[in-house]
């Protein structure tokens, strides 16, 4: 029964993601066809010929239908800046943003997790007050500007801009080695933030945990300090931190969007901010459908994962 | 040897029939010739892919020779009946005109009668019939093509005419052309051309500092000034094609005459306007907005297009005068109220552009010494273009890139581009309408004798400087800068004072030399790809010991 | 954006009691706003209006910090350190705005959601759940995108993605206190809904309101930088944000104009950092020890 609901309420929040990107796009005043075509020499007769093409002539309930039963099919109509579905667009920036996002939550959720472990065991300790002090200051800077600090401090040592350069040999080996040359700067900024946050969650989850008075149990049977920590206190606290990170799925999102930004990384987030400076309310509906349905779908995975996981959650 | 070039913009399509974005234009130009061209030293007409033509003596049957021995990048010879297929497409497909339709409005018909000739038929005489921007594809490639709408053009490499061939392009990352080997000028010196993606002019200026780019365009005039000094770097401050205005609604009207969105109607009075224009210190705007690289406004066509520039003479001119604009305003009938305002106006502008941002503060301060309160709105683009379209403005910044031809600009204020009764169906651009403007306008367009035609243009333009439906207040320079030991020349349009970037034609690139001992291949390669192999090894060390770590817990368990 | 529930351990009803030390910091954090809020009370009032107007600085711009301009001058020529100090004020503001509003709807749909129950509660929860999830600053940026642009649309686009965090916890609260003797025989003694509401379940939920609005402001200043760097801010008033959002513009890191770039990053750091240690040493005050 519960199973049903939770998958249900996933639906319901997807169809409220695409009627939500409609109308939110859709009600601004402005015409997109004078921004495309801005600055060139253009006839009321040409604009009228892209109008169509957009299918931007029609009234608003046509544009909604013909929008919605085009989602269903995948189809999320056509974006103004790149005359290309907007599906495929998104789809060829989607490589890029998984690579970074990919790479920087597994070191955050590593080193995060391993550090809020260790603040937390020792509580009170140097290595805790350091920690929770710098990831606090972390969670306080603002991932563009940290990035871009980063720029001007690293100087010449990375490139500035991209995913590859263009004359790199078209052997696997360089090209990776490329990649993982402009990779260090984005991720470096990416993890800060991320991981800070990170960090706090396992240690605040991990200090609940050791209250329990199971632990007390554990110690009393004479198993030494680390082994308690290590098999009984670490893995019923991870539980909790590891679905808070699924649920936080946004905070990477957001930090997706600057760091990209900043680094000129040919992702979905670079193509967010492109889609804004049009702004291509088409590209942008899609990318908001595209990125608030992952979220729905993560935490849909979350929530089934930890019942999977924990036997104190029910999910059947 | 590569040149490789950054740009900011967004590519919107490869197919040369729908990209509408200047970027993408400008990469078309590197693809595919037009019937003609501009000569690089002075932009005057010379051969594209036809070497001749000739109008009959009624100026309506235009017929263009495509000389023999120009081919295709595949080796195909170019025809006639390749640049006939090419116009009769946008004749025939309404979607074919989304980028260059206005250039084909008043054609009549198109013919290739053989392989050499070209004939082309016009409605009405037409002035502009050495200026067509229109790419010529190949005909045995696109009458293969069923829907222009969906052809995103991307079978590399792409056959064209041009100077280079594209073979590569991934969305958001980079572009990159080959030298056209079968180009019928000859082939570029050097072998390939990239175009590297950067989000933001700061990153690509930091790149052209590390040699990472080798040429680069529109930067900001702070950026301009870093350069200066860096080894390696030349810089190059050319005369752009861009001007800024700001536009002061003159009482705006439909097509039919009636009135339009909500200007303050005081600005109906020519005496307001022109008092508006003399408080403005263009001068000012000139030294702290654009740090001087900029030229002080005039008339609608930039100074580069020099033949077509106009400058008012010494008692047209209206100099720099608040004390002259408010006794203007006292005598036109709106004095000072009590708490020493007259009537408040709105400027609106685009958030994000430097100059708007900062060309308000001065207006703001202009306006107050002559009694006009400015409420300042920065707004998007698309809000700023709702306004301007609806004429929802009192005052609002506007700009600008203009071609050769100076038809198109002079188009933009006749009465015919206001919006139709239904608001909708404008191209106007500041609701211009003047029948003296609109006279000259009709002539200029009938005009075959250049040097008359000339004259009537600068006509218009003192007339439109007279009658104020907007302030020209400065030419941009085009800001550029390029890695002289890279490469050692490029070809600038024109010759003296000319752009790199962004020209009418493709010398910039297609003329670049590279410099005689390329020190292109970096030693700080080395490092790079060092420290690119040190992160993928840190990662893959971090995975191992993570997956140690499970087995050693697993090893424990009870 | 940030989610609170990070720095303060409410979200998951996770409680770090911070201790002595967690006091001292909280201490300190609050002697940084004090100081944050004094700048931001006299700069309008101690600056010169022509200071800031460009039209009439006299220094050259990108100038070195140096006598007279002691954090250098931006690409204008005005001074970085009045800059500074005059967007202390709006910073503070957005910051203080926009998280009112965000745990004020909070705490509204929270307390009606868990007061009521049925239908509307349903609704609410579903709302509320479908708000959590979504990514708050692709939302904030899309409403900021297709508002005019201003500090009220900055404040509404935050406010209104980043109220479901405070709702959760207030309605979590709410059915606690509810479910407790005293509210039932209350009730039973024929307290009405305003009664129940406003005697008992109000003054049991403003203390974890008010820790989690400290909290809130730390991330609404966050995200109004994000949004202002990203050129959504209102770009006729000095922020913090939108002094980046300049040196980005006008090219500060080709110049290596540190002191443009510095500066309003590390306010945003050191003033985000005191409202966290704030907010976590209130929560260690209002939590019950167990």
């Amino acid at each position: 029964m519960r199973l049903a609901g939770r998958f249900g309420g996933a639906a319901l929040s997807l169809v409220m993601v695409a009627v939500l990107g409609f109308f939110l796009f859709r009600v601004v005043p402005g015409d997109p066809v004078v921004s495309m075509t801005r600055g060139r020499p253009t006839t009321a007769a040409m604009q009228a010929e892209l109008r169509a093409q957009f299918g931007l002539d029609r009234p608003l309930p046509e544009q909604f239908w013909n929008y919605f039963t085009s989602l269903l099919q995948g189809d999320l109509g056509t974006s103004f800046t790149f005359r290309r579905p907007v599906a495929d667009v998104i789809l060829e920036r989607l490589g890029p943003t998984l690579l970074l996002v990919g790479t920087a939550t597994l070191i955050a959720v590593g080193l995060g997790l391993w550090l809020g472990v260790r603040a937390a065991w020792r509580r009170d300790s140097g290595f805790d007050r350091v920690t929770t002090g710098v990831s606090l200051t972390l969670w306080a800077v603002p991932t563009f500007w940290l990035g871009m600090l980063l720029m001007m401090v690293t100087g010449d040592l990375f490139p500035s801009r991209g995913m590859r350069d263009t004359d790199t040999a078209p052997d696997f080996v360089s090209q990776a080695l490329d990649v993982g040359h402009h990779l260090v700067l984005p991720s470096v900024t990416l993890v800060a933030v991320v991981c800070a946050e990170y960090m706090l969650v396992m240690r605040s989850s991990l200090l609940e945990e050791m209250h329990a008075p199971y632990l007390t149990t554990a110690r009393a049977k004479g198993l030494r300090d680390d082994v308690v920590r290590r098999r009984h206190a670490v893995p019923n606290a991870v539980l909790p931190a590891i679905t808070l990170v699924f649920l936080r799925f946004g905070l990477v999102v957001a930090g997706a969007i600057t760091t990209e930004t900043v680094f000129s990384w040919p992702g979905l987030g670079l193509l967010f901010y492109d889609a804004l400076t049009g702004p291509d309310y088409l590209l942008l509906q899609g990318l908001l459908v595209v990125t608030a349905g992952a979220v729905v779908v993560m935490n849909l995975l979350a929530d089934l994962l930890h019942g999977v996981l924990d036997p104190r959650v029910k999910v059947v | 040897m590569i040149l490789k070039v950054a740009i900011v913009q967004q590519i919107d399509s490869m197919n040369p029939f729908l990209a509408v974005f200047q970027s993408s234009t400008e990469i078309g130009r590197l693809m595919y010739d037009y019937l003609t061209a501009y000569t690089a030293a002075d932009q005057t007409v010379t051969e594209g892919l036809a070497n001749k033509w000739e109008p009959s003596p009624d100026k309506l049957t235009w017929t263009f020779t495509v000389p023999e021995g120009k081919k295709w990048s595949d080796g195909e010879p170019i025809t006639a009946r390749d640049v006939a297929f090419t116009y009769n497409l946008m004749l025939s497909d309404s979607v074919a005109r989304t980028a260059n339709g206005s250039f084909v409005t008043n054609f009549q018909d198109v013919t290739a009668p053989d392989d050499r000739t070209v004939v082309i038929r016009t409605k009405t005489p037409q002035v502009t019939m050495l200026a067509l921007d229109v790419p010529i594809v190949p005909k045995h490639v696109w009458e293969k093509v069923s829907g222009i709408k969906d052809y995103a053009n991307d079978q590399m490499p792409v056959v064209g005419s041009g100077p280079f061939v594209l073979t590569e392009h991934v969305a958001g990352q980079f572009i990159k052309l080959k030298a056209n080997k079968n180009y019928w000028r000859g082939a570029a010196k050097f072998d390939e051309l990239h175009f590297v993606y950067f989000q933001n002019s700061d990153a690509a200026v930091q790149a052209l500092g590390k040699g990472e780019v080798d040429l680069v365009n529109r930067m900001a005039p702070a950026q301009f000034d870093s350069l200066d000094g860096k080894a390696g770097v030349t810089r190059n401050k050319a005369q752009g094609r861009r001007f800024t205005e700001l536009m002061i609604n003159p009482g705006a009207q439909t097509r039919t005459g009636e009135p339009i969105g909500d200007g303050n109607p005081a600005l109906k009075d020519v005496r307001v306007r022109r008092a508006i224009a003399q408080a403005v210190d263009l001068d000012a705007l000139v030294q702290r907005v654009n740090l001087g690289y900029a030229e002080k406004g005039s008339g609608l066509v930039p100074p580069v297009f020099g033949k077509w520039h106009w400058q008012p003479t010494e008692q047209e001119q209206r100099r720099f005068d608040p004390a002259a604009a408010n006794a203007a305003l006292d005598a036109a009938g709106f004095p000072r109220k009590a708490d020493g305002t007259r009537f408040p106006l709105r400027l609106i502008g685009r958030a994000g552009r430097a100059y708007d941002e900062q060309a308000s503060e001065y207006l703001k301060r202009s306006m107050g010494e002559i009694g006009i309160p400015l409420d300042v709105r920065l707004v998007s683009d698309n809000q700023l273009n709702e306004a301007t379209t609806a004429a929802t403005y009192d005052l609002a910044f506007s700009g600008w890139a203009t071609n050769i031809d100076p038809d198109f600009i002079l188009s933009l204020h006749t009465c015919a581009q206001r919006p139709g009764a239904d608001g909708k169906g404008g191209t106007t651009d500041a609701y211009f309408c003047d029948e003296t403007y609109d006279k000259l306008y009709a002539q200029q367009l009938s005009e075959f004798d250049e040097g008359k035609r000339v004259e009537i243009v600068k006509q218009m333009q003192a007339r439109f400087y007279d009658q104020v439906p907007a302030v020209i207040l400065s030419y941009e320079n085009a800001l550029e800068g390029y890695r002289s030991d890279h490469f050692a020349t490029f070809t600038t349009q024109p010759a003296q004072g000319g752009v790199i970037m962004a020209q009418n034609g493709m010398w910039g690139y297609y003329g670049a030399e590279p410099a005689g001992r390329a020190v292109q291949a970096q030693g700080s390669r080395w490092v790079g790809l060092a420290l690119g192999g040190a992160v993928i090894a840190v990662l893959v060390a971090v995975v191992v010991v993570m997956a140690r770590r499970r087995n050693a817990t697993a090893g424990e368990r009870e | 954006m940030r989610g609170v529930g990070a720095v303060g351990g409410f979200l998951a009803g996770r409680v770090d009691r911070g201790g002595f030390l967690a006091q001292r910091a909280g201490v300190a954090g609050a002697a940084v706003l004090a100081v944050a809020a004094l700048i931001a009370l006299l700069a309008p009032l101690l600056i010169p209006a022509d200071a800031l107007d460009v039209t009439r600085v006299t220094d050259g711009a990108w100038q070195p910090p140096g006598p007279g301009h002691w954090l250098g001058t931006d690409h204008t020529g005005r001074s970085v350190a009045l800059l500074m100090a005059q967007g202390t004020g709006t910073s503070l503001f957005v910051g203080l705005t926009a998280a009112v509003l965000a745990v004020g709807i909070g705490t509204l749909v929270g307390i009606l959601s868990g007061h009521f129950g049925g239908l509307l509660a349903g609704a609410l929860l579903r709302v509320t759940d479908f708000f959590l999830v979504l990514p708050a600053l692709v939302l904030a940026i899309a409403l900021s995108t297709v508002l005019p642009r201003g500090l009220g649309t900055i404040i509404l686009a935050i406010g209104l993605t980043s109220w479901p965090s405070t709702a959760r916890m207030v309605r979590a609260q709410t059915l606690t206190i509810e479910a407790r003797p005293f509210v039932e025989r209350a009730r039973a003694l024929g307290g009405g809904h305003t009664h129940v509401i406003g005697r008992h379940v109000l003054p049991s939920v403003v203390p974890l309101v008010l820790v989690n609005a400290t909290l809130a402001v730390a991330s609404a200043i966050v995200a109004e930088s994000t949004l202002a760097f990203l050129g959504l801010g209102d770009p006729t008033r000095i922020s913090w944000g939108a002094m980046l959002h300049q040196a980005q513009l006008h090219g500060a890191v080709p110049q290596r104009a540190w002191w443009f770039l510095l500066p309003p990053g590390l306010a945003i750091v050191v003033v985000v950092l005191a409202f966290t240690l704030v907010g976590r040493a209130l929560e260690a005050v209002v939590t019950p020890k167990r």
